[in-house]
C-alpha cells in the first residue's frame, strides 16, 4: 500500500476529528506542546500529500524565525529577565506604599499599581509573579490580610504584564492575525487599566465589607518627609523606562522592535546607576532568554507547521464554515469562540492557542464585520484568564514556585475565582461597549 | 545615584534567592556542551539588542540608516530562537501538559519518559529530514555547487542560507540528543 497521500481518503471532515484526537492524546501523555504539534503536521503533511508537502512546512517555519517583529520578544524578556534580577520593582514597590497609605486594602492597591506599572515595562508575566510573590505576599499575610485575597492580587496583578502594552500576547496575536501591532497596544491600554481598576474595586469592597480582610497600615508618624522623598526615588528610573518604551513606539520614533531594545538598554542603564550591574546578572539573564524564547518559539514553529498543513488540506474552511455556521447571529458565534478560548485556555499556554486557533478565527471576525484588533484586545483579555484558570494556569505555577510552603496549589486556585469573574465581567464589558478600545 | 540600593529600609522583602536550572543529567554529555553553548547565543540576543539601538541612534539622530542592522538582528535573533528550542530539551524545560504525567506512579513515569523521548526523537528526526528537502535547494546550485542562498536585499547577505543550514543541525542534534535521553531513561540512569 502507497503509504504517502493515504491519509487522503479519510475526507477532511473525518481527517480533522483524527487530528484533534491526536494532539489531544500525544498532549495528555506530557509530550512538549511543540513536539506534538510538529509531529502531528509531519504525520499528515506526509500522509495527505507525500513529500513535495514537506518543504511547504519548512518554509513557513523559516519565515516565522525570521520576521522583524518577532525580534521584539526576545527584547522583552531581557528586560523582563534583567529587571527581576535587580531590585528596581522591590524600591518601586516601597515607594508604591505612599499611595496606599492608611487606606483599607492598601498594601494590596500598591501591590496592583506596582503590577500596572511593572506591565507598562516589559509584559512578561512569569517575572512579573515572581517578583509580586516575593516582595508583596509576605507584607500582606504579615499584615493579616486574607489570605485568598493576598494571593489572588498577586497572582491577577502580575497577569496584567499581557493586558497592559507593551504585551508579548498582542505581539503574537498581530503576527498572526496580520493587524498593526501599534494599533493593538493603542486599544488596549483603556481595557488594561479597566481590569487593573476592577481589581481596586474588588479589595477596596473586601475592605468595606470586612476590614478584618484587609487592613489599613499602622499610623505611622515616625518616617520623616525627607525619608518619604527618598522613597520617591525608586519611582523614578521605572517610569523613565516606561516613558522610554511606549513613548518611542506612540511618538513614532522607533518601530516596536527597537521600542523594546530601547527598554532592555533603558533597565541596563538602570541597574548600572544603581550600582547592581554586574557580568553574571547579564549572563543569567541572557541565557534565561534565551531558554524562554526557546519556549515560545518552538512552540509557534510547530504551530506554525500544523497550521500550514491543515490550511493546505482545506481544514481551516472546513472549520471556518462549522463556526461561522452555529448561528446566524454574529454576537452568538463570537460568544462561541470566546468560550472554545476559554476552554483551550484551561489547558493549553497562550502562545498555542493564538498560533493554532487564530489563523482559525480571525478570518471569521473579519467576516462577520467585526474589528480584528477589537477581536485582538479580547483575545488578550481572555487570555488573562487562562493564566489564573484551572488546572493548567501559568499564574498559580509561578506564584507556588516563591510562595510559603502551607500554601498549597489548591487554595492558589480556590483564591483566584473571584478574580477570574471580574476578568470574565472585563470581557463582558469589551463586548458590550467596544469602544472603550476606542475602535 | 549609585548608593540608592541601601540606604532604605526595605521591610520584609529580601532578595530573591535565584536557581538558574541546569542540563538534566540524562542529558548526557551532549547536554551538558548544549547547555554551555546557550552562552553563544545568549551573547548574540544581547549584540542584537545594540545593533537596534544604534540603528535608531544613527537614524534617528544622524539620519543614515545602516543596510546590515536590520538582517543581522533578525539572524542573531533567528539563530538563538532555533537553537533555544535545543537548550530546552537539554534542560527539559519545554512546556508540556504534565495533568496525568504527574499523578502516575515513578516507575510507570518512566516508562512514559522514554515513550516521549522516543516520540520527540522521530518528530526532530523526521523534522530535519524536511529541512533537508529545504537545505538543498538554499545551499546547492542546481548543479549541485555549494553556495548559500542570499536575501537578495541591497546589501546581500547570506543569512537565509546560513540560517537554514544552522536548523538543519540544530535538528539534527536535537534527534541525537533525545536518542540519548530514551537511552538514559530506559537505563533509569539519574
Amino acid at each position: 500500500m502507497e503509504l504517502f497521500g493515504s491519509l487522503q481518503g479519510l475526507g477532511v471532515e473525518t481527517a480533522t476529528y483524527a487530528m484533534f484526537a491526536m494532539l489531544l492524546v500525544l498532549l495528555v501523555t506530557g509530550i512538549p506542546l511543540a513536539f506534538v504539534t510538529l509531529l502531528v503536521a509531519l504525520i499528515f503533511a506526509l500522509g495527505w500529500f507525500g513529500p513535495m508537502a514537506v518543504p511547504l512546512i519548512t518554509s513557513r517555519v523559516y519565515s516565522f524565525v525570521s520576521s522583524f517583529v518577532f525580534v521584539s520578544v526576545p527584547m522583552f524578556v531581557l528586560m523582563a529577565a534583567i529587571l527581576d534580577r535587580s531590585g528596581i520593582a522591590r524600591d518601586l514597590f516601597d515607594a508604591m506604599k505612599l499611595v496606599g497609605g492608611r487606606l483599607r486594602g492598601g498594601v494590596a492597591i500598591q501591590t496592583i499599581i506596582v503590577a500596572v506599572i511593572l506591565a507598562a515595562m516589559s509584559g512578561i508575566i512569569g517575572g512579573e509573579i515572581v517578583l509580586l510573590g516575593l516582595i508583596a505576599l509576605p507584607q500582606m499575610l504579615r499584615l493579616g490580610y486574607d489570605r485568598r485575597l493576598a494571593i489572588g492580587v498577586v497572582c491577577a496583578g502580575g497577569a496584567l504584564g499581557t493586558m497592559v502594552p507593551p504585551s508579548i500576547v498582542l505581539i503574537i496575536y498581530g503576527l498572526t492575525a496580520n493587524v498593526s501591532i501599534g494599533d493593538l497596544f493603542t486599544a488596549s491600554f483603556l481595557p488594561g487599566l479597566m481590569l487593573a481598576g476592577f481589581y481596586v474595586a474588588y479589595v477596596l469592597f473586601r475592605g468595606w465589607l470586612n476590614p478584618e480582610a484587609a487592613p489599613a497600615l499602622p499610623v505611622d508618624n515616625d518616617t520623616p518627609t525627607s525619608e518619604k522623598l527618598k522613597l520617591l526615588r525608586g519611582l523614578i528610573l521605572p517610569i523613565l523606562v516606561v516613558i522610554g518604551v511606549l513613548g518611542s513606539i506612540y511618538g513614532g520614533i522607533a518601530s516596536v522592535t527597537e521600542a523594546s531594545a530601547v527598554g532592555v538598554l533603558g533597565v541596563m542603564v538602570s541597574t548600572m546607576l544603581r550600582g547592581e550591574f554586574t557580568l553574571s546578572l547579564m549572563k543569567g539573564a541572557a541565557l534565561q532568554t534565551l531558554q524562554t524564547v526557546g519556549m515560545i518559539v518552538w512552540i509557534g514553529i510547530g504551530a506554525s507547521a500544523l497550521v500550514g498543513v491543515f490550511n493546505l488540506m482545506g481544514g481551516l474552511e472546513f472549520i471556518q464554515s462549522l463556526v461561522a455556521n452555529i448561528s446566524d447571529n454574529r454576537l452568538v458565534v463570537l460568544l462561541f469562540m470566546m468560550a472554545i478560548l476559554f476552554l483551550l485556555g484551561m489547558f493549553l499556554d497562550w502562545v498555542g492557542i493564538a498560533l493554532l486557533a487564530m489563523p482559525v478565527f480571525v478570518p471569521i471576525i473579519t467576516d462577520l464585520g467585526y474589528d480584528p484588533v477589537w477581536f485582538g484586545v479580547l483575545f488578550c483579555m481572555n487570555m488573562q484568564v487562562s493564566f489564573l484558570s484551572p488546572p493548567f494556569g501559568p499564574a498559580a505555577f509561578y506564584l507556588k514556585s516563591v510562595a510559603p510552603p502551607d500554601i498549597s496549589l489548591g487554595e492558589i486556585f480556590k483564591s483566584l475565582l473571584p478574580f477570574i469573574a471580574l476578568q470574565i465581567l472585563g470581557l463582558a464589558v469589551l463586548i458590550a461597549f467596544p469602544g472603550i478600545t476606542g475602535r | 545615584m549609585t548608593d540608592v540600593k541601601d540606604d532604605i529600609d526595605h521591610g520584609a522583602s529580601e532578595t530573591p534567592h535565584r536557581d538558574e536550572g541546569g542540563p538534566i543529567p540524562q542529558a548526557g554529555l551532549l547536554g551538558a556542551w548544549i547547555s554551555k553553548g546557550g552562552i553563544i547565543f545568549a551573547i548574540g540576543i544581547v549584540a542584537a539588542m545594540l545593533i537596534l539601538i544604534q540603528e535608531v541612534v544613527l537614524r534617528y539622530f544622524f539620519n543614515s540608516p545602516t543596510s546590515w542592522a536590520h538582517e543581522t538582528t533578525i539572524f542573531l535573533s533567528g539563530i538563538a530562537f532555533v537553537y533555544g528550542g535545543l537548550y530546552c530539551v537539554a534542560r527539559d524545560s519545554h512546556i508540556r501538559v504534565v495533568l496525568i504525567y504527574d499523578a502516575i506512579p515513578p516507575r510507570v513515569r518512566r516508562g512514559f519518559d522514554v515513550v516521549i523521548s522516543l516520540v520527540c526523537a522521530a518528530s526532530s528526526a523526521m523534522f530535519a529530514y524536511a529541512a533537508w528537502l529545504m537545505v538543498e535547494r538554499a545551499a546547492f546550485t542546481p548543479q549541485g555547487d555549494f553556495r548559500l542562498e542570499r536575501s537578495g536585499s541591497a546589501w546581500n547577505p547570506v543569512y537565509p542560507g546560513a540560517l537554514k543550514v544552522f536548523l538543519l543541525a540544530v535538528l539534527t542534534v536535537m534527534a541525537l540528543q533525545f536518542l540519548i535521553l530514551t537511552i538514559n531513561y530506559a537505563r533509569g540512569k539519574r
